[in-house]
Formats: C-alpha cells, sequence, structure tokens
C-alpha cells in the first residue's frame, strides 16, 4: 500500500536522451576475493594428488597382479593427469582474477572469462530469492558464493563466487532489503 | 517482501470467494459480499472431510497402471529373452501363470489406487493422499496454481466426469490430479483457482482492460474496486479468436511432424508390428539381405527398390503424422475470456489449456521450409517453462500453440496478444559474417582436415570428396544461419528472426527479459563485434556477432525497460 503511494508521489516520466540511460559500460567493477584464485588452484592441486594416489595405490598395492600393459601405462597416467590439472589451474589462475561484480542501485551485475568475456546484469527486481553458498573450502577460507535466483531457470542462475562472507551477507541484505523484491 | 502488504492480499477479499461462486457473485462493488452466501452455488470446497473420487476412477487408474506395467514389461522383455529363452517357453504354464498373475494384480491395483486416494479442498488448499506403496501428500495453495487443465478421456465423456490437472509455477512434480470429479465441479474448481489467482496477483494490475481502469485513473494501483471489476469482466463470456479447420489440421500434420503422437501410442505394440512386417516381407519373397546379396539384381533395380520403399515409408509417416495432428488438434479453438486465452482441442480426449494474457513472454510463429510454401505459420505462446520439460510441447501448458495458421491469421494473433507487434516489417539488424567464419574456422576445420588428411593419405578419392561435400554443405547451412539471423526493436518490443530454410520470428517485452548477458570473446572485442543474450522467463534468445554498439546500446535500453517500469513479468 504505502509502496505504491510512494511510487505514485515521486512518478515521473522525463523524456530522456539516450545519453541519459544508464550505461553497462560505466560500471565501476570491483574484483572478488583474491583467496579465490588461491583456492581453486588449491582444489586443483588436492584433486590431482587424490587421482595420482589412487593410481599409485593400485600400481603399488601387492594384494592382485595388474596385467602388464596397465603397469607401463603407469608413469604415462601420471603425467597426462598432472597436465590435465596444470591446465585447469592455469586456466584459474588467469581466468579467477578477471571475475568482477558491480552494483547499481537496481541491478547486479558480473563479468567473467577469461577469452570469452561474459558480462551478465541481473535487475534486482526479478529475483526471487537470494543464497550465500558455502563449500567446506570455501568456509575454511572464509569465502562464499551469492547466488541469485530469477524466473530465468536454473540455468541462468546469477552467480558471484569468491566473496568474503561479509560482503556476500552485505550483498544479501541489500537484495533482500531492496524495495522490488517481491514485488515480481 | 513489503510489497506484500499491497492491496492485492487482503485477507478478507481472500477467503471471501470461497464461499460462494465468483463469476456471477462477484459484482463491481465488493460490499455486496453478504448476498452471495445466500445463493445456493456449487461450492468448491469440500471442507474437512476427505472426499473419494467417483467410481469412474476406478477405470481411469486401470488403465494407468496398464500401460505403467506394458511399458515395464516393454523394457523387461530384452532382459528377459537373453536370460533365457523366453520364445520357446511361450506358452508353458510359468510363463502363462506369471501373465496371468501380472495382469490380475494390475486390474486389482486400479481398485487399490481408487481405494488409496483420498482428496478435499479445505481452506484454499488442494490436499490429496495418494499413491499405494508409496503414500504421498500433496498439498496445494489454490492461489500458488498457475495452471488448470481440464482433460475428459473418452470414457469419461458419457458419464460426465473430468479430470482436473492442477500445477504450480514451481517444478512439473508439483503436479496434482484430481482423477475424477463431475464436470460441473471441474468448472467450478477452475474458476474459483482462476479467481484466487486473480485477487492474488498483483500481476493482474498492469494488465487489466482498459476501461477496468479508466475511472480510476487517479490512481496508479488498484483499488478493490478495479479488482473486483477485472476478476468480474474476465468471466464473462468467450470470444473465440481462431479456429483450425481439419483441413489446416491435415495441412499442420503435413508439415509438422507429429508421427510420435501416434508412435508414442502405439509404444507396447512395436515388436509386434514389426515381426509382422517382416513376416509380410518374408511371405513375398522380399528378403532384404538376399536382396543386397545378390549381384544380379542391377543397381538401378536395386536403387528403384529402395527409392519405391522410401516413397512408401515417407507416404506411410505423412499418413500416420495427419492422423496423430488429428488426434490432438481435432476441433481446435482459441478462445479469451477476460485476460485469458484458453485453447481447447483433442479427438478423444478433449484437452483444455488457460493462459494468462500477462503471463506470455514471447510469441514465436515457425515456418519450415514446407509452411514455407504453403504459406502456413505455427504460432506459439511461450509462458515461463521449467527447466527439462520440452518433450510435451503440444501438450504443455507452458506453450499455446497455434497450429498451421495463415500468415494474415498469424499477424492478427501477434497483434491480438502483443498489440503493435509486426513480426515481419521489421528492419533488421543482421549479424556479422564473421559468424560463418567463426563457426567454420573453430569448429569444423579440425574434423575437416583430418578426415581429408586421411582421404589423401591412404589416398581414397571418396573420403575426400565426401569431406568436401560435407564441409560445403554445413559452410551453405552456416550461411543461410548468418543470412536469417536478425534482431530490431522498437519502442514496444524486441524481434528476433532466425532459422536456416525455414524462418522463426520471436517477439516480446524488453519489460519481461530476467537477465540480461552480453558475451565478447576477444578477438570479437577487437572486431567490435559482442553477442547478446536475454534471459526470459520461458528461456533464453541469443544473437551472435552484433555490432558493439548495438550490443551495448540494446542492452542498456532493455535494462533501463525493465528497472524504470517496474512492470511485472508475469
Amino acid at each position: 500500500m504505502t509502496i505504491s503511494a510512494q511510487q505514485e508521489t515521486v512518478f515521473s516520466n522525463n523524456q530522456l536522451s539516450v545519453e541519459d540511460i544508464p550505461s553497462l559500460q560505466m560500471l565501476a567493477l570491483l574484483p572478488i576475493s583474491k583467496k579465490y584464485r588461491a583456492l581453486n588452484i588449491l582444489s586443483i592441486g588436492l584433486i590431482a594428488l587424490a587421482l595420482i594416489g589412487i593410481a599409485s595405490a593400485l600400481r603399488f598395492q601387492s594384494f592382485w597382479s595388474l596385467p602388464e600393459g596397465l603397469l607401463q601405462a603407469y608413469p604415462y597416467v601420471v603425467a597426462g593427469i598432472g597436465a590435465l590439472h596444470s591446465v585447469w589451474a592455469l586456466y584459474h589462475f588467469f581466468a579467477d582474477v578477471r571475475i568482477f561484480y558491480a552494483i547499481r542501485e537496481q541491478d547486479i551485475s558480473k563479468q567473467s572469462g577469461l577469452i570469452f568475456r561474459k558480462l551478465s546484469c541481473q535487475p534486482i527486481l526479478r529475483v526471487q530469492h537470494v543464497e550465500v553458498n558455502r563449500g567446506p573450502l570455501d568456509r575454511w577460507a572464509g569465502l562464499a558464493s551469492l547466488q541469485v535466483f530469477s524466473a530465468g531457470g536454473e540455468m541462468h542462475t546469477f552467480e558471484i563466487p569468491g566473496l568474503s562472507i561479509e560482503r556476500a551477507e552485505q550483498l544479501r541484505e541489500f537484495i533482500l532489503a531492496h524495495k522490488d523484491i517481491g514485488a515480481r | 517482501m513489503s510489497i506484500s502488504e499491497t492491496p492485492s492480499n487482503q485477507t478478507p477479499n481472500v477467503t471471501r470467494p470461497s464461499e460462494c461462486e465468483p463469476h456471477v457473485n462477484v459484482s463491481p462493488q465488493p460490499q455486496t459480499q453478504g448476498e452471495c452466501s445466500g445463493e445456493p452455488k456449487l461450492r468448491v470446497e469440500t471442507g474437512g472431510e476427505w472426499l473419494r473420487l467417483s467410481l469412474i476412477s476406478i477405470l481411469y487408474f486401470t488403465i494407468r497402471n496398464f500401460t505403467n506395467t506394458a511399458q515395464g514389461v516393454i523394457y523387461a522383455v530384452p532382459a528377459l529373452a537373453i536370460s533365457f529363452n523366453i520364445w520357446d517357453n511361450l506358452l508353458s504354464p510359468e510363463v502363462l501363470i506369471g501373465a496371468g498373475v501380472l495382469f490380475l494384480s494390475t486390474s486389482i491395483s486400479g481398485l487399490v489406487s481408487y481405494l488409496m486416494y483420498k482428496f478435499r479442498i479445505h481452506n484454499q488448499h488442494v490436499e490429496i493422499h495418494h499413491g499405494v506403496f508409496q503414500r504421498r501428500y500433496t498439498n496445494l495453495p489454490l492461489w500458488r496454481i498457475q495452471n488448470v487443465k481440464i482433460e475428459r478421456p473418452f470414457y469419461y465423456q458419457p458419464f460426465g466426469y473430468a479430470l482436473v490437472v492442477l500445477d504450480t509455477a514451481g517444478s512439473g512434480k508439483e503436479e496434482a490430479k484430481i482423477v475424477a470429479v463431475p464436470e460441473d465441479y471441474a468448472e467450478a474448481l477452475k474458476k474459483q483457482v482462476l479467481y484466487e489467482k486473480a485477487q492474488h496477483d498483483e500481476g493482474d494490475l498492469d494488465c487489466l482492460p482498459d476501461e477496468a481502469l479508466s475511472d480510476e485513473q487517479s490512481s496508479s494501483f488498484p483499488t478493490p474496486r478495479t479488482r473486483a471489476k477485472a476478476v468480474a469482466s474476465s468471466h464473462s463470456n468467450e470470444e473465440v479468436l481462431n479456429r483450425r479447420s481439419v483441413k489446416d489440421i491435415i495441412i499442420h500434420g503435413i508439415t509438422n511432424n507429429r508421427v510420435w503422437i501416434i508412435l508414442g501410442a502405439a509404444a507396447p505394440f512395436y515388436d509386434d508390428v514389426f515381426g509382422l512386417v517382416s513376416e509380410w516381407l518374408a511371405d513375398k519373397g522380399l528378403q532384404l539381405n538376399q536382396l543386397v546379396g545378390e549381384q544380379t539384381v542391377a543397381w538401378w533395380q536395386f536403387g528403384l527398390y529402395a527409392f519405391v520403399i522410401i516413397m512408401m515409408l515417407m507416404a506411410l509417416v505423412a499418413l500416420l503424422s495427419v492422423g496423430g495432428a488429428l488426434f490432438t488438434f481435432y476441433g481446435y479453438t482459441l478462445s479469451r475470456t477476460g485476460d485469458r486465452y484458453i485453447r481447447r482441442s483433442g479427438l478423444l480426449n478433449k484437452l483444455e489449456v488457460s493462459m494468462r494474457a500477462s503471463r506470455i513472454q514471447m510469441i514465436t510463429a515457425k515456418q519450415d521450409w514446407l509452411d514455407k510454401i504453403l504459406k502456413r505459420v505455427n504460432l506459439y505462446f511461450e509462458q515461463n517453462s521449467t527447466a527439462g520439460q520440452q518433450m510435451q510441447e503440444l501438450m504443455s501448458p507452458n506453450k499455446l500453440i497455434v497450429p498451421s495458421v495463415t500468415e494474415d491469421e498469424a499477424f492478427a494473433l501477434s497483434q491480438e496478444v502483443m498489440p503493435g507487434c509486426d513480426l515481419r516489417g521489421q528492419e533488421y539488424q543482421t549479424i556479422s559474417k564473421r559468424f560463418i567464419t567463426f563457426w567454420l574456422l573453430a569448429g569444423w576445420t579440425l574434423p575437416f582436415a583430418f578426415f581429408f588428411t586421411i582421404g589423401a593419405v591412404s589416398s581414397h578419392l571418396d573420403i575426400m570428396l565426401g569431406t568436401l561435400a560435407v564441409i560445403s554443405t554445413v559452410a551453405l547451412l552456416l550461411t543461410l544461419r548468418w543470412w536469417r539471423w536478425g534482431i530490431a526493436f522498437d519502442d514496444n518490443y524486441v524481434y528476433i528472426r532466425r532459422g536456416r530454410v525455414g524462418v522463426d520470428y520471436q517477439c516480446f517485452e524488453p519489460y519481461k527479459v530476467q537477465q540480461v548477458i552480453v558475451k565478447q570473446s576477444v578477438f570479437m572485442k577487437r572486431k567490435k563485434l559482442a553477442t547478446i543474450k536475454f534471459v526470459l522467463a520461458s528461456g533464453a534468445v541469443t544473437v551472435p556477432f552484433l555490432p558493439e554498439e548495438y550490443v551495448n546500446k540494446l542492452a542498456d535500453c532493455v535494462l533501463f525497460e525493465v528497472e524504470s517500469t517496474r512492470r511485472s513479468w508475469m
């Protein structure tokens, strides 16, 4: 009631020139936490170690004998796991520092991507609910990711990863306190 | 949050209509509530008592369980056939007893399902207890229900019963079926649900008929009065917007492959049919492997055989497709009551889908190459979809299809839903030619080079020629796609044109956009190109390789439209 009434009293509809429309190009982009990259590389390292560990355990266990071919393949398997994970880690090394976000009065944006830069913009008016997600490693590092759901479906969940937990909570509060949320 | 205190949610109004049938009783003045409680209308609320369904539902459950069992058996057949030679023992007592037990238990299971099913509509909630081994309890608040479908399986029709399918905006799993209720009750329930929605939704307000607002122009939000009026008008008599004659449906069957409707229904009988066909062919002395193996048959003769068989198959497919189309679309009408569009169709099972006008996110006009020749268009009105539910395109309440309308009708219908939208009359901004080169280079060079080298090294001319043919077809298709793909926007709508041989037009209102995504690779940035993607509640639309400046302007304009108008997308 009050909101509609307020909207009415302040309602104006002046002509705008195209230059006056806020532009996405003018966004002041903020970087996400630096820990995020370190954490990603660390977890990739852990996965690689775990996989190599499994392979080594199979190789050097003495319970049953492996075929000769598999024994010969062992160094290549380890090298392959190492190479794949290094590429993966290298990607995160360069890509994670290129994740930025920005908040405006009416929307929240994220820029990400190494070769394909992607700038997505989520109007807060269309937000259906907000979640702050923390995995075990995130909790350990004091990080959180903010997930914003709209009616666009699961596929298009807007997510800002690698925020400090305070910042994530703050953003969540900002979105929830926004007067448009819930208005659909 | 705080907005929920806006007038649309006044509790006295919400609970009121449960006492009385909405569409007659709601008069423009909300003060008339007292009168309606006195009128003996069909009550939707069933009170605290749990109700059983009508007896006819046993038939429904039995048929449903039989189809389920048949499907299960179909999957089990290969396993059984492998594990022991079932065909040799087909008539052995064990198999017969097994089949008999299966048959009997399935027959009885209908009765059991019936006994285990209880429902009530109490305090504005639809509550259902169902399930035999796994008991389930469904509780749906009336105002959360998005769509109401009334189905009438043919065996219900003589007895005047109907099946009500209620679904919510959430997932497809949150669907509730009230399996057998009298038709009047189904209609009353539907009206009640629609009424609840209208009461509950703020979304209403944007799409009120003009006249309803005209006397309230001073205020931008609805008073209870305008709302009641809008609701009353939304239940006034229906206006039929479009009918499809049998001829139209036959055309639709030919131009669109609707074979699967029949194929899907016939799935339990596949094995038999294939068996019969091969036996029949063998009877006629036509052995396929003989045909291929024998050197005596000249290649042109063989080609002729193949051609004739393919033509026969095509004709059969077309015939089946026409049958499928008739099956679903027979007696198609699209009508409007108030702010709702209702589609009714079906040969044996009358199906009804209704959709609020304000819920429509996008109009899609699809034209295949055959449609283009016949100058027909399939028109879809799409509302919010839940991802992964694409299979039931025709029955789906998320897409309202108007099959094979003429181009003029398509124009008129799209004007009806989105006034002032002209799909064809736009100056489309086409995408850059780099789209073609990008996909050729990024996606197709490697396989091309690979196979071509294989051909060259092993000196097989046919492999090389084949690769060349494939790559040129791909290039041709990419070129066609580039040629079609374009975007346009005017004051009210964003239009997208796409397709390869056929053309699809899409049109949506920018204020319904949920999210805007601009993508740009490093190479695209150098060439000042960008890809834009709009996420709507009905799905996402992408237009790649547009001029960067254009994309930025469009993204800013659309976001401005969303954020400044604050109109609801529902």
